[in-house]
Protein backbone atom coordinates (compact mmCIF):
# COMPACT_ATOMS: atom_id res chain seq x y z
CA UNK A 1 0.00 0.00 0.00
CA UNK A 2 1.65 3.33 -0.95
CA UNK A 3 0.43 7.33 -0.27
CA UNK A 4 2.57 10.24 -1.43
CA UNK A 5 1.91 14.00 -0.63
CA UNK A 6 3.20 17.23 -2.22
CA UNK A 7 3.77 20.66 -0.19
CA UNK A 8 4.21 23.54 -2.42
CA UNK A 9 6.09 25.60 0.60
CA UNK A 10 5.36 29.20 -0.94
CA UNK A 11 2.07 28.45 -0.49
CA UNK A 12 2.17 26.98 2.65
CA UNK A 13 3.59 29.96 4.06
CA UNK A 14 0.92 31.60 2.63
CA UNK A 15 -2.17 29.74 3.92
CA UNK A 16 -0.94 28.74 7.32
CA UNK A 17 0.23 30.48 9.95
CA UNK A 18 1.92 27.57 11.58
CA UNK A 19 3.17 29.86 14.35
CA UNK A 20 -0.79 30.83 15.78
CA UNK A 21 -1.55 30.17 19.18
CA UNK A 22 -2.66 26.19 19.48
CA UNK A 23 -2.30 25.28 15.70
CA UNK A 24 0.88 22.69 16.36
CA UNK A 25 -0.97 21.48 19.62
CA UNK A 26 -3.92 19.99 17.19
CA UNK A 27 -1.79 18.27 14.55
CA UNK A 28 1.37 17.21 16.32
CA UNK A 29 2.27 15.34 19.16
CA UNK A 30 5.06 16.95 22.20
CA UNK A 31 7.72 15.05 20.64
CA UNK A 32 7.10 16.39 16.90
CA UNK A 33 6.54 19.60 18.10
CA UNK A 34 10.05 19.23 20.02
CA UNK A 35 11.85 17.86 16.97
CA UNK A 36 10.00 21.13 15.17
CA UNK A 37 11.30 23.66 17.59
CA UNK A 38 14.38 22.84 17.57
CA UNK A 39 14.98 22.15 14.24
CA UNK A 40 17.48 24.89 12.24
CA UNK A 41 14.49 25.17 9.52
CA UNK A 42 11.64 24.84 12.02
CA UNK A 43 9.00 26.12 8.79
CA UNK A 44 10.80 23.17 6.64
CA UNK A 45 10.15 20.45 9.73
CA UNK A 46 6.60 21.39 10.12
CA UNK A 47 6.23 20.94 6.53
CA UNK A 48 8.06 17.77 6.48
CA UNK A 49 6.04 15.86 9.38
CA UNK A 50 2.90 17.10 7.95
CA UNK A 51 3.35 15.52 4.55
CA UNK A 52 4.96 12.67 6.33
CA UNK A 53 1.64 12.02 7.97
CA UNK A 54 -0.81 13.41 5.35
CA UNK A 55 1.22 10.32 2.57
CA UNK A 56 0.81 7.51 5.77
CA UNK A 57 -2.88 8.31 6.27
CA UNK A 58 -3.63 8.15 2.34
CA UNK A 59 -1.73 4.88 2.09
CA UNK A 60 -3.60 4.08 5.51
CA UNK A 61 -7.10 4.94 4.21
CA UNK A 62 -6.94 2.72 0.63
CA UNK A 63 -5.44 0.16 2.79
CA UNK A 64 -8.19 -0.26 4.76
CA UNK A 65 -10.74 1.14 3.18
CA UNK A 66 -11.47 4.11 6.04
CA UNK A 67 -13.92 7.04 6.17
CA UNK A 68 -12.39 10.39 6.06
CA UNK A 69 -11.12 11.27 9.14
CA UNK A 70 -9.30 14.57 10.45
CA UNK A 71 -6.99 12.78 12.84
CA UNK A 72 -3.08 14.12 12.10
CA UNK A 73 -2.63 13.65 15.60
CA UNK A 74 -3.08 10.14 15.41
CA UNK A 75 -0.50 9.62 12.81
CA UNK A 76 2.95 9.77 15.10
CA UNK A 77 6.03 10.23 13.05
CA UNK A 78 8.99 8.47 14.62
CA UNK A 79 12.48 9.48 12.63
CA UNK A 80 10.97 8.64 9.50
CA UNK A 81 8.63 6.40 10.47
CA UNK A 82 4.93 6.84 11.16
CA UNK A 83 2.81 4.72 13.39
CA UNK A 84 -0.82 4.74 13.29
CA UNK A 85 -3.18 2.34 16.07
CA UNK A 86 -0.40 -0.49 15.86
CA UNK A 87 0.37 -0.08 11.96
CA UNK A 88 3.67 0.82 11.18
CA UNK A 89 4.52 2.69 7.75
CA UNK A 90 8.13 3.83 6.35
CA UNK A 91 8.90 7.05 4.42
CA UNK A 92 11.06 8.85 2.04
CA UNK A 93 10.87 12.51 2.23
CA UNK A 94 12.90 14.81 -0.55
CA UNK A 95 13.00 18.43 0.60
CA UNK A 96 13.41 21.06 -2.03
CA UNK A 97 13.84 24.85 -1.86
CA UNK A 98 10.37 24.90 -3.29
CA UNK A 99 8.29 21.94 -2.26
CA UNK A 100 8.56 18.74 0.30
CA UNK A 101 7.26 15.41 -1.32
CA UNK A 102 6.71 12.67 1.04
CA UNK A 103 6.08 8.68 -0.50
CA UNK A 104 4.69 6.43 2.56
CA UNK A 105 4.64 2.41 2.36
CA UNK A 106 3.47 -0.46 4.40
CA UNK A 107 5.93 -2.49 3.27
CA UNK A 108 9.20 -0.77 2.04
CA UNK A 109 10.91 -3.50 0.10
CA UNK A 110 7.90 -2.73 -2.77
CA UNK A 111 9.32 -1.05 -5.70
CA UNK A 112 7.38 2.17 -6.91
CA UNK A 113 7.61 4.77 -9.61
CA UNK A 114 7.14 8.14 -8.99
CA UNK A 115 6.89 11.77 -10.85
CA UNK A 116 6.70 15.39 -10.06
CA UNK A 117 5.72 18.25 -11.95
CA UNK A 118 5.01 22.10 -11.85
CA UNK A 119 1.77 21.89 -13.27
CA UNK A 120 -1.77 23.30 -11.81
CA UNK A 121 -4.53 20.64 -10.40
CA UNK A 122 -6.11 17.68 -12.70
CA UNK A 123 -2.49 17.38 -13.84
CA UNK A 124 -1.82 14.67 -11.53
CA UNK A 125 -3.77 12.43 -13.25
CA UNK A 126 -2.68 13.45 -16.49
CA UNK A 127 0.93 12.48 -15.65
CA UNK A 128 -0.04 9.11 -13.84
CA UNK A 129 -1.80 8.53 -17.28
CA UNK A 130 1.37 9.19 -19.70
CA UNK A 131 3.29 7.23 -17.41
CA UNK A 132 0.76 3.99 -17.85
CA UNK A 133 0.86 4.81 -21.37
CA UNK A 134 3.94 3.92 -21.70
CA UNK A 135 3.92 1.21 -20.44
CA UNK A 136 1.09 0.10 -23.04
CA UNK A 137 -1.65 0.78 -20.43
CA UNK A 138 -4.56 2.68 -22.43
CA UNK A 139 -8.42 3.12 -21.96
CA UNK A 140 -8.20 4.21 -18.38
CA UNK A 141 -10.51 6.50 -16.11
CA UNK A 142 -10.44 7.59 -13.03
CA UNK A 143 -12.80 6.87 -10.25
CA UNK A 144 -13.74 7.48 -6.53
CA UNK A 145 -15.36 4.67 -4.94
CA UNK A 146 -17.65 4.88 -1.84
CA UNK A 147 -15.09 6.34 0.68
CA UNK A 148 -13.73 8.99 -1.98
CA UNK A 149 -10.22 6.97 -2.45
CA UNK A 150 -9.56 7.20 -6.66
CA UNK A 151 -8.95 3.88 -8.52
CA UNK A 152 -8.19 3.21 -12.09
CA UNK A 153 -10.84 1.88 -14.24
CA UNK A 154 -10.27 -0.01 -17.25
CA UNK A 155 -13.11 -1.63 -19.26
CA UNK A 156 -15.61 -0.81 -16.46
CA UNK A 157 -13.17 -3.11 -14.34
CA UNK A 158 -11.46 -1.34 -11.63
CA UNK A 159 -7.71 -2.58 -12.09
CA UNK A 160 -5.44 -3.35 -8.87
CA UNK A 161 -2.98 -0.47 -8.86
CA UNK A 162 -1.44 0.68 -5.54
CA UNK A 163 -1.34 4.64 -6.36
CA UNK A 164 -1.56 7.71 -5.21
CA UNK A 165 -1.90 11.32 -6.69
CA UNK A 166 -1.44 14.57 -4.74
CA UNK A 167 -1.40 18.72 -5.93
CA UNK A 168 -0.80 21.59 -4.41
CA UNK A 169 0.08 25.12 -5.56
CA UNK A 170 2.05 24.63 -8.34
CA UNK A 171 2.81 21.09 -7.69
CA UNK A 172 1.54 17.94 -8.95
CA UNK A 173 2.49 14.15 -8.08
CA UNK A 174 2.26 10.80 -8.02
CA UNK A 175 3.93 7.07 -6.99
CA UNK A 176 2.64 4.18 -8.18
CA UNK A 177 3.77 0.41 -7.36
CA UNK A 178 5.67 -1.20 -9.92
CA UNK B 1 -28.75 29.99 19.07
CA UNK B 2 -30.81 28.69 16.09
CA UNK B 3 -29.55 26.16 13.61
CA UNK B 4 -29.43 28.42 10.77
CA UNK B 5 -27.73 31.20 12.93
CA UNK B 6 -25.25 28.61 13.95
CA UNK B 7 -24.46 27.46 10.13
CA UNK B 8 -24.18 31.18 8.67
CA UNK B 9 -21.48 32.03 11.26
CA UNK B 10 -19.56 28.78 10.31
CA UNK B 11 -19.95 29.85 6.63
CA UNK B 12 -18.36 33.48 7.77
CA UNK B 13 -15.80 30.93 9.19
CA UNK B 14 -14.66 29.02 6.42
CA UNK B 15 -14.81 31.72 3.61
CA UNK B 16 -11.63 32.64 3.87
CA UNK B 17 -10.08 28.98 2.93
CA UNK B 18 -11.98 27.70 0.68
CA UNK B 19 -10.77 27.21 -2.87
CA UNK B 20 -13.70 26.77 -4.32
CA UNK B 21 -15.72 29.76 -4.18
CA UNK B 22 -18.34 29.11 -6.94
CA UNK B 23 -19.60 26.03 -3.91
CA UNK B 24 -19.95 28.91 -1.31
CA UNK B 25 -23.31 30.00 -2.88
CA UNK B 26 -25.23 26.52 -2.40
CA UNK B 27 -23.80 25.24 1.33
CA UNK B 28 -26.37 22.38 2.30
CA UNK B 29 -25.77 20.79 5.57
CA UNK B 30 -24.74 18.20 3.66
CA UNK B 31 -21.45 19.95 2.23
CA UNK B 32 -17.74 18.71 2.82
CA UNK B 33 -15.22 21.08 3.52
CA UNK B 34 -12.87 18.77 1.20
CA UNK B 35 -14.63 17.61 -1.21
CA UNK B 36 -17.00 20.56 -2.32
CA UNK B 37 -15.21 23.14 -0.84
CA UNK B 38 -11.49 21.82 -1.66
CA UNK B 39 -10.42 23.77 1.75
CA UNK B 40 -6.74 22.83 2.19
CA UNK B 41 -6.40 19.76 4.69
CA UNK B 42 -3.97 21.65 6.46
CA UNK B 43 -6.27 24.72 7.02
CA UNK B 44 -8.96 22.53 8.53
CA UNK B 45 -7.14 23.21 11.68
CA UNK B 46 -7.27 27.20 11.62
CA UNK B 47 -11.26 26.41 11.07
CA UNK B 48 -11.55 24.38 14.24
CA UNK B 49 -9.50 27.46 15.94
CA UNK B 50 -11.83 30.16 14.77
CA UNK B 51 -14.66 27.67 16.07
CA UNK B 52 -13.28 27.17 19.42
CA UNK B 53 -12.46 31.12 19.35
CA UNK B 54 -15.89 32.26 18.24
CA UNK B 55 -17.94 30.11 20.31
CA UNK B 56 -15.81 29.92 23.41
CA UNK B 57 -15.59 26.11 23.09
CA UNK B 58 -12.48 23.56 23.50
CA UNK B 59 -12.64 21.09 20.42
CA UNK B 60 -10.91 17.73 21.66
CA UNK B 61 -9.19 15.22 19.27
CA UNK B 62 -12.25 12.95 18.78
CA UNK B 63 -14.55 16.12 17.90
CA UNK B 64 -11.95 17.42 15.31
CA UNK B 65 -11.61 14.10 13.32
CA UNK B 66 -15.52 14.52 12.85
CA UNK B 67 -15.28 17.74 11.42
CA UNK B 68 -15.32 17.73 7.77
CA UNK B 69 -18.60 18.34 6.90
CA UNK B 70 -21.12 21.63 7.65
CA UNK B 71 -23.35 18.85 9.42
CA UNK B 72 -20.86 17.49 11.65
CA UNK B 73 -19.58 20.55 12.76
CA UNK B 74 -22.90 21.58 13.73
CA UNK B 75 -23.70 18.78 15.87
CA UNK B 76 -20.08 19.19 17.51
CA UNK B 77 -20.85 23.07 18.76
CA UNK B 78 -24.01 22.68 19.47
CA UNK B 79 -23.36 19.14 21.86
CA UNK B 80 -20.14 21.81 23.35
CA UNK B 81 -22.59 24.74 23.73
CA UNK B 82 -24.77 22.84 25.91
CA UNK B 83 -22.35 21.59 28.47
Amino acid sequence: MIGNDIVDLRLAAIQSDWRRSGWLQKIFTLQERERIITAIYPDQMVWKLWSMKEAVYKAHQRRFFLKPKYNPRDYVCLDDMVTIDSYVYHTQTEVSKNYIHTIAQAIPTRKFRSQISMTKQVAARSILLSYLYTKGITDITFVKNEVNIPCIMRNNKKIDFQFSITHHGAFSAFVIES
Amino acid sequence: MTKEELISKLKTIITPYVENKDALGDITEETDFIKDLEINSANLVDVVLDVEDEFGIEIDNDAMEKMLTIKASVAIIQDKLAI
